[in-house]
């Protein structure tokens, strides 16, 4: 059964448009790269857990990130912290901007990705399939490795106050307002 | 005029009595929705709290350096932060220095943390570590003299409310005096170099 020379050309440019598309829409998602991503074990009665990671934006147009989504939980949102009056505030955010030649940590105390609601305890060793969604509808597929607390720690005393966490010095009491 | 700049004069007069009123009343069973700043010189003090194991009361534990963080458990970056850092200031004492000290961790959200999980989740950062809560009543009055402050917000995110909070990790003295107040994710070193000075002290 020979088809059509139409009904070939038909098929061939469909398929032609659909690659096409296809690498244009794998553009942004070919832009950016993702390193250093882990999602941070969880302890027990822990519902939710955090994927950090940095982004780097190679390319000469800004970009940004709207969304993530998995099937590790409930919801996965773009979250940041604010720290504000001595609280710490949480919110979800709508997107995170990468800006062109930029690179972005989503790291401890600021910017995350929140895995709310875990399907199942996230135990060090595991894996998470998480996909990033940016502002052009792209995608971009990661499978992010959960880390225990201690590891994350090593790293974090080297920066020692590099990062937004904004330590400061201990406040010693004064003993005349003690009962 | 004259006339519209007595009624506001008067207005802002009876804005300011009102809210000189309303800061100068007793605060103590709602501080949570109300300061958004933490007030300044907390005193501490004693309290009694809840464990999966029975009470626990901080005048049992003179003698030791107690190591108290505020939190909750929905909290998935900031509180397991400073717990993991308490931790490893722990892993850091030696075992008669480790004798001589309590971690605490209380959890502010009784409504989602029950005692039986707060016991495995501080376990989990340390074995010493301790889990507890109470009513919001009795966390309200506890967190006010501490100066650790936290709120409620709802309809923030999917997964139900999140709850703003201080993330100061407070020393008690081994004479059950709030000794220190760090600020969130002081290093572990200087956790341990400051419960050390104070067991070196007594
Ligand atoms: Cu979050």
């Amino acid at each position: 059964m020979k088809k059509p020379l139409s009904q070939s050309i038909i098929i061939a440019s469909s398929l032609m448009l659909a690659l096409l598309s296809g690498t244009l829409f794998a553009d942004t998602a070919a832009d950016i790269t993702v390193s250093n991503a882990y999602v941070r074990a969880t302890a027990p009665g822990q519902a939710n857990s955090v994927a950090f990671m940095t982004l780097h934006n190679s390319s000469m147009q800004a970009y940004s990130l709207i969304d993530a989504e998995g099937q590790a939980a409930k919801a996965v949102e773009l979250h940041t912290h604010i720290h504000e009056n001595g609280m710490m505030k949480m919110r979800r955010i709508n997107k995170i901007d990468l800006p062109a030649h930029g690179e972005v940590m989503l790291k401890p105390g600021g910017h995350h990705i929140m895995l709310i609601g875990l399907k199942q305890a996230a135990k060090k060793g595991d894996s998470i399939h998480l996909s990033l969604i940016f502002n052009d509808g792209s995608k971009k597929m990661l499978t992010v490795p959960v880390k225990g607390m201690t590891m994350q720690m090593g790293s974090m005393e080297h920066k020692n106050g590099g990062h937004d966490m904004h330590p400061s010095a201990p406040k010693k009491m004064d003993h005349n307002h003690m009962h | 005029m004259s006339k519209l700049n007595t009624a506001i004069t008067v207005l802002t007069l009876g804005i300011l009595m009102g809210w000189i009123v309303s800061t100068s009343m007793p605060t103590s069973d709602k501080p949570v929705t109300l300061p958004n700043a933490i007030a300044a010189a907390p005193t501490g003090g004693d309290f009694s709290l809840t464990s999966a194991d029975g009470a626990f009361r901080l005048k049992d534990y003179r003698g030791k350096v107690v190591l108290i963080y505020f939190g909750y458990t929905f909290c998935s970056d900031i509180c397991p932060t400073n717990l993991a850092l308490m931790a490893q200031a722990l892993n850091g004492m030696t075992e008669n220095e480790l004798a001589q000290v309590q971690a605490l961790f209380v959890s502010v959200d009784p409504e989602r943390d029950k005692v039986a999980t707060l016991k495995k989740y501080a376990q989990h950062f340390h074995e010493t570590m301790l889990g507890v809560t109470g009513s919001p009543t009795e966390l309200a009055e506890i967190a006010t003299r501490y100066g650790a402050a936290y709120r409620k917000i709802e309809g923030e995110s999917e997964g139900g409310y999140l709850v703003d909070h201080s993330s100061n990790t407070y020393v008690i003295a081994p004479d059950g005096s709030l000794h220190t107040i760090l600020p969130h994710a002081t290093p572990a070193q200087e956790i341990l170099k400051v419960t050390r000075k104070l067991l070196t002290e007594s």
